[in-house]
Parts: C-alpha cells; sequence; structure tokens
C-alpha cells in the first residue's frame, strides 16, 4: 500500500491535486509522470525521505508499489 | 593529421562490406542493455546477418524502392535487419516506438498521416502492436500494404543460395545518386517533412563530417540518441558505420531513467566521442549523485558535440564544472549545426579548440546588427556553431535571398554534396525551400570571422511595433527566473487587434501554486524582461510537463500558442 507521505511527495512534484496511486498504477497512468518527470520524482522522493536510490534500482522500478517497497528497505521498515 | 580519403564504394552496403573484408573481427555496434553483459557486434558478423535478413525481406515480398517503416524497441536484431533492408534496395525508414502513454487511435493516426505523405509501404515492428497497427492495414483507403514482424524471421539458418544470388544481383544494380533512407524531420506527428537520402550523400557526409570531427580508426562513439532522429541516426549509426568505427548504442529509454548509463558505458568501452542535444547537459551534470560516479573516468572522451536545438553557454558550464573531476577535458566541447535536409550538418566546431562565445549587445542583434558588448550593453552570450565542413557552401541572406555582409543577422541558406533529394511527395514545400541548388534554412544566424552563430527561427520571430525580437531571448531570461522549471518556457507574438501589432506573450511551466506565488512570479517574469528591454505582455503559468513537444523533443512555440489561445485549458493562470 501506498503511503500517505509518499503518495504526497509524488503529486507535489506532479503538481496534481489528488490522484488514485495504487501499488499497481504505472508511470504512463498518472499525469505528467513521463521519462524526463521521472528523475525529478526520485530526486524529490530522495530530498524528502533523506535516503539515496542507486540508478540501477531506479531502473528496475516497473510501479509505485515497487517504489514504496524500495523507499522502505532503504528506511529499514 | 591528414584527412581521411574514402575508398571508392559507390554504394553503403558495397562499403560496409569492404569494411568488413578488410576488418571482420573489428566491433562495428555494441548493443548496450543497462546491467547486462552487452551484446557485440563484429562487421563480420554484422554482414553475414544483415545478408540472411536482406533474403527474408525479399522473400516477404519487399521491394527495390518501396519503403519500410521500422516500428521497434532497442532490439540488437535491429541493426542486421536495417542493413538487410539496405541491400535489398528498399528504404528503411525509422519511426519512434508508441510511448505507452500515446493513446493508439493517435499513434494511428500519426502513421497513417505518414503513410500517406512519405508513401511508406511496409510496417516492420514488433508482435506487441500488431492490434494497433492491424485495422490501420485493413482500412480499404490504405496505402500499407503489410505488416511483418521480423524478429521472428530465422536469421540463423543459412538462406536458399538462390535467392541469395537475386538479392546480390539487385544490390549490384543500386546506383549511388538512388535513395538509401528515408527520414522524417521535426513535426507534429503526421505532418512531418520525409527527407530522402541518397548513398552519395550519406558517404560524401560520413567524409566531410568525418574530416571535420578529425575521427579515425580508433575512435568510438557511444550514444543514447533515439535512431528515429537524425541525430542519432546520421551521427551515431550511419556515420560510424560508414566509416568503419565502433558505435556503442544504449537504450534511449533505460537513459532517460538512468543517465548515468553513458558515462559508464564511456568509462567501460574508452569512447572517444559522444553527441548530446543540450538539455542533456544539464540532465548529466544535475540529476546524477557524485556517489555514484567514483568509478566514472571520462579521459578517453575527446570530443562531446552538442546538436539538435540552441545551443547554451549556461550547460556547458555546468557539464564542465561537474565532469572535470572525472577526466573531463574542457577543450573537449563541441558542437554542430544542422538540418536533415542535408544529411546532418554544415558546420561542426573542431574538437580540441575552445568554442568561441561572443558577448554582444542584445538590442543591436535585435536589429539584425552583430555588435561586440560594449559598457552599455544588455549582454547576449552567443555560442558558435562551428565553421563549414568540407562540401559545404553558405550564405546569410535577407528576406529577398540576398547576400548580406559578415555581421549582420539574416537566413542561413546551405548548398552541400550532401543535399536531401527533395520531400518525398511533396514537391510543393521542397520548392518552398530549395531554389537554385540552395536549401533556404528558415534559421537566423550571423557569420563572423568564419563561424556561424545561429541566434533564432524565422518563423517564430516577434514583430512588436516594427521591432524584431527573438523568442530565444525571452525564454533564455524567463528560465533563469527562480520558481519557473529550466527550460520549460514558451515566447511567441500574441496579435493585439487594438493596437494593429503583435504583443509578447509567455508560457512558463512552474510548480508554485498559490495565488500570491502566482501573482510573485508574474512580477519576476514581468522584471526579468525588462532587464533586457522587452516588455512581457501577458504571462501564462501552467503546470509541469504541460508544454507540447515537437517530435524532436523541443517545446513548440506554434502548438503552445494554438493550445494557450483556445482558452479551454483550466489548468492555466494567465494575467
Amino acid at each position: 500500500m501506498i503511503s500517505t507521505e509518499l503518495k504526497k511527495v509524488i503529486l507535489n512534484e506532479l503538481n496534481l491535486d489528488d490522484f488514485d496511486l495504487q501499488d499497481e498504477t504505472v508511470a504512463p497512468d498518472v499525469p505528467g509522470w513521463d521519462s524526463l518527470n521521472h528523475v525529478n520524482i526520485i530526486l524529490a522522493v530522495e530530498n524528502k525521505f533523506a535516503v539515496k536510490f542507486k540508478s540501477y534500482e531506479v531502473l528496475r522500478l516497473k510501479n509505485v508499489g515497487d517504489l514504496q517497497k524500495l523507499l522502505d528497505s532503504k528506511l529499514g521498515k | 593529421m591528414s584527412n581521411i580519403q574514402m575508398d571508392d564504394s559507390k554504394i553503403l552496403w558495397q562499403r560496409w562490406e569492404r569494411i568488413a573484408e578488410h576488418n571482420p573481427d573489428k566491433e562495428a555496434i555494441v548493443h548496450w542493455v543497462a546491467g547486462e553483459e552487452p551484446i557485440r557486434w563484429t562487421y563480420k558478423n554484422l554482414i553475414e546477418t544483415a545478408k540472411i535478413f536482406s533474403v527474408r525481406v525479399k522473400e516477404a515480398g519487399i521491394k527495390r524502392g518501396e519503403v519500410c517503416a521500422i516500428v521497434m524497441r532497442h532490439n540488437p536484431l535491429f541493426y542486421p535487419l536495417y542493413l538487410g533492408i539496405s541491400r535489398t534496395g528498399a528504404l528503411p525508414a525509422v519511426l519512434a516506438y508508441p510511448n505507452p502513454r500515446l493513446h493508439p487511435d493517435k499513434f494511428r493516426q500519426g502513421i497513417e498521416g505518414m503513410a500517406q505523405r512519405s508513401g511508406l509501404d511496409y510496417i516492420l515492428t514488433e508482435r506487441e502492436l500488431d492490434p494497433i497497427i492491424r485495422p490501420l492495414i485493413e482500412k480499404k483507403e490504405s496505402t500499407i500494404k503489410s505488416v511483418f514482424f521480423p524478429f521472428e524471421w530465422d536469421y540463423k539458418n543459412k538462406v536458399d543460395q538462390k535467392l541469395d544470388n537475386e538479392v546480390e544481383r539487385i544490390a549490384l544494380l543500386i546506383k549511388e545518386t538512388d535513395p538509401v533512407l528515408l527520414q522524417h524531420s521535426s513535426g507534429t506527428t503526421g505532418l512531418q517533412k520525409p527527407v530522402v537520402l541518397s548513398h552519395r550523400a550519406i558517404l560524401n557526409h560520413a567524409e566531410n563530417l568525418g574530416n571535420a570531427l578529425k575521427l579515425s580508426g580508433n575512435d568510438k562513439i557511444v550514444s543514447w540518441l533515439p535512431l528515429y532522429h537524425d541525430f542519432g541516426l546520421i551521427a551515431c549509426f550511419q556515420i560510424p558505420l560508414t566509416y568503419g568505427i565502433t558505435s556503442i548504442q544504449i537504450n534511449p529509454f533505460e537513459w532517460v531513467l538512468a543517465p548515468i548509463l553513458l558515462l559508464e558505458a564511456i568509462t567501460k568501452e574508452k569512447g572517444t566521442l559522444i553527441c548530446l542535444p543540450n538539455f542533456a547537459y544539464n540532465v548529466l551534470a544535475e540529476k546524477i549523485h557524485d556517489d555514484e560516479l567514483s568509478e566514472i573516468s571520462l579521459e578517453s572522451i575527446r570530443a562531446v558535440v552538442n546538436g539538435a536545438e540552441p545551443i547554451r553557454h549556461d550547460s556547458h558550464k555546468k557539464f564542465v564544472e561537474k565532469f572535470k573531476n572525472y577526466g573531463f577535458n574542457p577543450l573537449a566541447l563541441s558542437c554542430l549545426y544542422g538540418m536533415a535536409e542535408i544529411t546532418l550538418c554544415l558546420t561542426v566546431h573542431e574538437p580540441g579548440k575552445p568554442i568561441t562565445e561572443l558577448a554582444v549587445d542584445r538590442n543591436k542583434l535585435s536589429n539584425g546588427v552583430m555588435k561586440l558588448a560594449d559598457k552599455d550593453s544588455v549582454v547576449r552570450i552567443c555560442v558558435s556553431s562551428g565553421k563549414l565542413i568540407g562540401g559545404c557552401e553558405a550564405r546569410i541572406v535577407d528576406e529577398n535571398r540576398k547576400d548580406i555582409p559578415d555581421g549582420m543577422v539574416g537566413e542561413v541558406a546551405v548548398k552541400s554534396v550532401s543535399m536531401f533529394d527533395g520531400y518525398r511527395n511533396y514537391p510543393e514545400k521542397t520548392a518552398e525551400v530549395v531554389e537554385n541548388n540552395w536549401y533556404f534554412s528558415g534559421d537566423f544566424g550571423f557569420r563572423y570571422k568564419d563561424e556561424f552563430f545561429i541566434i533564432g527561427r524565422k518563423k517564430d520571430l516577434i514583430i512588436v511595433a516594427g521591432k524584431n525580437i527573438y523568442p530565444e531571448d525571452i525564454e533564455d531570461i524567463v528560465n533563469q527566473v527562480k520558481g519557473v522549471d529550466a527550460g520549460r518556457v514558451v515566447a511567441f507574438g500574441e496579435e493585439d487587434e487594438k493596437m494593429g501589432t503583435e504583443q509578447i506573450a509567455v508560457i512558463a511551466e512552474t510548480k508554485v501554486e498559490s495565488e500570491k506565488e502566482k501573482n510573485d512570479l508574474r512580477l519576476a517574469i514581468l522584471k526579468a524582461g525588462m532587464s533586457i528591454d522587452v516588455n512581457i505582455h501577458k504571462v501564462y503559468l501552467v503546470p509541469s510537463r504541460w508544454l507540447i513537444k515537437s517530435s524532436a523533443g523541443k517545446p513548440s512555440r506554434k502548438a503552445n500558442k494554438e493550445r494557450i489561445l483556445s482558452g479551454e485549458d483550466k489548468q492555466v493562470w494567465s494575467r
């Protein structure tokens, strides 16, 4: 399940007031989340949660649920 | 270093075969995939597999002169397929693979538009796209004859010798003036201009560009550029193949998610030359953590060639600042200027020397005169696009296509030994831009001490009360305003019927949200305009990623102007 905090960071980066982000949501489903903006979203998540992702970890992400899992692993959850 | 002379090959297939004979084990293409062992095509393997594909193309019924649209993702079989098509005398035309975001109807509409305009005969694609493309083929009025899935063809087993001989016989009939490929210049989907290039154009360009960049047999070009774009197709695929050197091809979709891939490939393969559009300098400089760069070395790089969009001084500066600690030599910065209609380019900056940058008086420049800035000037930094390459002549002309002196701003006209053969099935458009073998580019620039400086596009020029203003100038300055998304600004002229002239309008992407912030941002944008003596009449603020891009990836002034003036989008804030 996507945490409220992560959802907030992503929506904020995309300048959306609200959007139904689920585990299986993929970037092309979300308005504004294109390949170029992807890097900015990742950087925003890193800044917000004070974590760092490796490029290859980012490349393997298939959906928002994967991003949540990666974030949780960095936060030791 | 003496100039390298090409052999007397008249067609590309002959040239590639000869390279394979002389250097069979030399790597032609290294197909790079993140986290995997690269797939390495030697010239010998590439040609042998291309021969098999050429027979499969023949078996599919594709004939000499017919156009094969290739719509595929990053795949190691793309390269021998492309060469194989060429051997049969058919014309490969690489098209962009549809982004998942793109609605299937829009994709079909785009292909249909191109088919009608360019005369696409076949689509060679992946099975996954069959449901999307099939309805297009089955339409009664469709000009597309069939769709094929070449990755399912048998490319490993020997082919029928009789058929191979037949293809060889056809290959021998191909003349140097025959078309060898079709590429689409920038434009909205379906309205792109189809550029046809001959064998002679490509061979000449390989020699002239190769000499301008001082290519040698030891060079290795590393590229993430998509092959549907001329910068990728010509500079990073055709030229190295035709020159007989190695190219490393990175998946563009992977690069944009993990820009470090380019640096890893350079480091591991000891790449010597890369080509980048200007925005990529910023991405590489600003979107990669330093702790990921510990094993990166850019010592092998002798040229980073900026092209395909206006060259920004700041981007070069950022790139050098970031990578000088990783072995990057600032003198490796290079650039080129050109267009698909002359194969790729007419000017190149010679690597190894500093790029000329001129501080000029912005107001004089707007009036068509290049004057070096003095203490009273509002300054614009103009970055040189280099000097003419061999086989090219260029003129700067006025609106009547008459020559004007050096230092005056006018349209760039070019004559090249690598000139296109016209827009396919579009003689009226060809006649608009070609006159007495001169191609009139629609780009504005000036020549200074044999170097060319490109400062804008003729058709985007804004004329306010008789004063010419380049939208790039406004965009540059608004880009520097805090709160505006970098590089995501469009300036255009908005008709003011009451005043009988155009007024300047700016659309800017931003992440600011509150009414107060938007008002503050607008004020900052107006002040930025004032700093270069430009009165910005109207500011439109729009959310990130709102701006429509052309197929070349640049925000389109025309399309965004139309969208904003339609007044239908509630996301737009304006004042």
